[in-house]
């Protein structure tokens, strides 16, 4: 027992929050990638609004992804049949819905701060369409880990639209935020202290490991300036 | 006859509806290195990447070696040329990964790589970059890099944007050489746009002028720099003198041609009475301080009011009614006392004229 809850207990809460959270932005980021490379390369009418409809959805808010989960997953809904209510499918699912603008618009950004010139010459020196891919790829690599570590942020430290279709069922949808909330609401302050540590000790972890890999791809600042 | 290595036909390209290129037929043959002179807008960096296949003409056909480009063979194709821009872009990694890519996305093996990566640093002093970040180096070393990483592929054709323009004086010349050197050695057929006459001179075996999207002329450079096809072409290849006068007679098959306050004698055909241009190229030009007795036909006069120095002689510039532009070397300055304010006469032959009428001119 630790602080009033047992021990295999938040085990489990930790386990399912790292297990969703990071299916979740793995799921996005491969659902991201293609939509993010398509908008670079095609041009076609309505394709600046598309791009404004991503960014703003960048800032989506939770709840509004919760309520249309949740439309989506109600007995009654489209997908309802699925049962996949107060689940943790349910709650990846919001998850990605959150996920997918943030990767999408950043790794868009990213891409663009690559020079087209430098694509053109990886094509004059033989490049194929799928060679000239991994090119682009490779040369926005430093946006592209902004971006998952941005969404990854935003997802683990989500609590309305996981409370609302996942239902914060103990054993089953708990996960660290949901946890943090319920202690809190019931008084347990050092039980949601210790959660949030938690929260944040496995957010650094995870942010650490990609921030060593971005590193990799930078030249650091040199120059020793007179003041 | 040989089969030219790169052959366009009917080119037509535009831009927003504006016509950009216009060229019936162009080709390049094997080994040799031709060069696409023009001013800045003519056109050459696009000719230079549809013949790279690197953009589709809207209408036009493009053989390598007899072989019409498509686009199912579009890849294969472009894997036999290289085609490097106007400045060294390199990818993250370093200068080793950037030598390799061609190699690398051709799937050449390995051992192969390694093989040509030793004599490519070799042939371009490259050993002691290869662990480099390309960004670490310097302008020279960059185009060093750059060239080679096209070198080491042994492309059946090498197009080069403007290779040179963005190294000083003394390095360009230096690069210039050695790749001048390797080019030759290796045969490498190659097409090299550039605005700068010298270069396309130092390089060329043939020379293209494009002017507004059309070939002007084109011929051995020594054939377009001798006898340029119009006075457009003329300013463009630099220093020449220019004089208008106007024709005032014909005296055995030469004409006699009133400009400021000379008779100048010159070939060419023209009507009595009719305006016209009178070139002529400053190597042409023969100073002296005073007027000998020789068989030069045209003498002028006049005060030197600048010199200015070239990459291998001086260039001087005649105040004679007109300014007439001179070569002299750095030792024939020295020893004729060659100073602003002297006043000299410069002679040239009859035969280094060039005359061209100015209506013909107009219609072009």
């Amino acid at each position: 027992m630790i602080l009033g809850l047992n021990f295999s207990e938040i085990i489990e809460i930790i386990r399912l929050t790292i297990f969703v959270s990071c299916l979740s932005t793995l799921l996005a980021f491969f659902l991201a990638i293609p939509a993010a490379f398509f908008l670079y390369f095609h041009h076609f009418p309505g394709r600046k609004l598309l791009i404004s409809l991503i960014n703003t959805a960048m800032g989506l808010p939770p709840v509004v992804v919760g309520l249309l989960v949740a439309l989506l997953f109600w007995r009654s809904g489209p997908l309802g049949s699925l049962r996949l209510m107060y689940t943790p499918a349910a709650i990846i699912t919001a998850q990605i819905f959150l996920a997918w603008p943030i990767i999408t618009g950043l790794t868009l950004a990213s891409l663009y701060q690559v020079d087209p010139d430098l694509l053109l010459q990886a094509r004059a020196l033989g490049a194929s369409r799928k060679q000239l891919y991994l090119v682009l790829w490779k040369e926005a690599r430093l946006g592209e880990i902004s971006a998952i570590m941005a969404a990854f942020g935003a997802v683990i430290s989500e609590v309305g639209a996981v409370l609302m279709v996942g239902g914060n069922i103990k054993g089953h949808t708990r996960v660290l935020t949901t946890a943090i909330l319920q202690e809190t609401r019931l008084g347990n302050f050092s039980l949601a202290i210790f959660l949030a540590l938690i929260l944040l000790a496995i957010s650094l972890t995870i942010n650490w490991f990609l921030t060593s890999w971005q590193q990799k791809v930078i030249r650091p600042w040199r120059y020793q300036s007179w003041k | 006859m040989a089969i030219s290595e790169l052959e366009i036909k009917n080119l037509l390209h535009f831009y927003n509806q504006k016509k950009v290129l216009d060229i019936p037929h162009f080709q390049i043959n094997p080994g040799e290195c031709l060069a696409i002179l023009g001013p800045n807008g003519a056109g050459k960096s696009t000719l230079l990447r549809i013949a790279s296949l690197l953009e589709k003409p809207v209408q036009g056909e493009i053989f390598f070696r007899g072989i019409k480009a498509d686009s199912g063979n579009e890849l294969s194709l472009r894997r036999r040329l290289v085609y490097l821009l106007d400045r060294p872009l390199f990818f993250q990694g370093k200068v080793r990964d950037n030598l390799l890519y061609g190699l690398k996305i051709r799937g050449i093996k390995e051992k192969e790589q390694q093989k040509r990566l030793e004599e490519i640093s070799e042939l371009f002093h490259l050993r002691a970059l290869l662990e480099k970040s390309p960004q670490e180096l310097s302008n020279g070393e960059k185009q060093r890099v750059n060239l080679a990483r096209a070198l080491i592929i042994f492309p059946d054709l090498l197009c080069l944007d403007e290779p040179f323009s963005s190294l000083d004086q003394t390095l360009k010349e230096e690069i210039m050489r050695e790749f001048q050197l390797i080019r030759k050695k290796r045969k490498q057929t190659t097409i090299i746009v550039t605005h700068n006459r010298d270069e396309a001179i130092y390089l060329a075996d043939r020379l293209a002028i494009l002017i507004s999207g059309q070939i002007k002329q084109i011929g051995t450079t020594g054939e377009v720099l001798s006898t340029p096809a119009s006075l457009e072409i003329a300013t463009l290849l630099g220093h020449e003198t220019l004089v208008e006068g106007i024709v005032d007679g014909q005296e055995k098959g030469l004409l006699r041609i009133r400009a400021e306050r000379y008779q100048i004698y010159a070939f060419g055909s023209a009507q009595n009475g009719e305006k016209v241009k009178i070139i002529f190229r400053p190597e042409e030009v023969i100073l002296a301080p005073a007027k000998p007795q020789s068989s030069i036909r045209n003498w002028f006069h006049g005060p030197i009011i600048e010199i200015k120095p070239l990459d291998k002689v001086m260039l001087t510039v005649l105040d004679c009614g007109f300014h007439l532009k001179a070569y002299l070397t750095r030792s024939a300055v020295e020893e004729l006392g060659v100073s602003p304010g002297k006043e000299f006469w410069a002679g040239l032959k009859a035969t280094s004229l060039s005359v061209k009428t100015l209506g013909a001119e107009k219609e072009n």
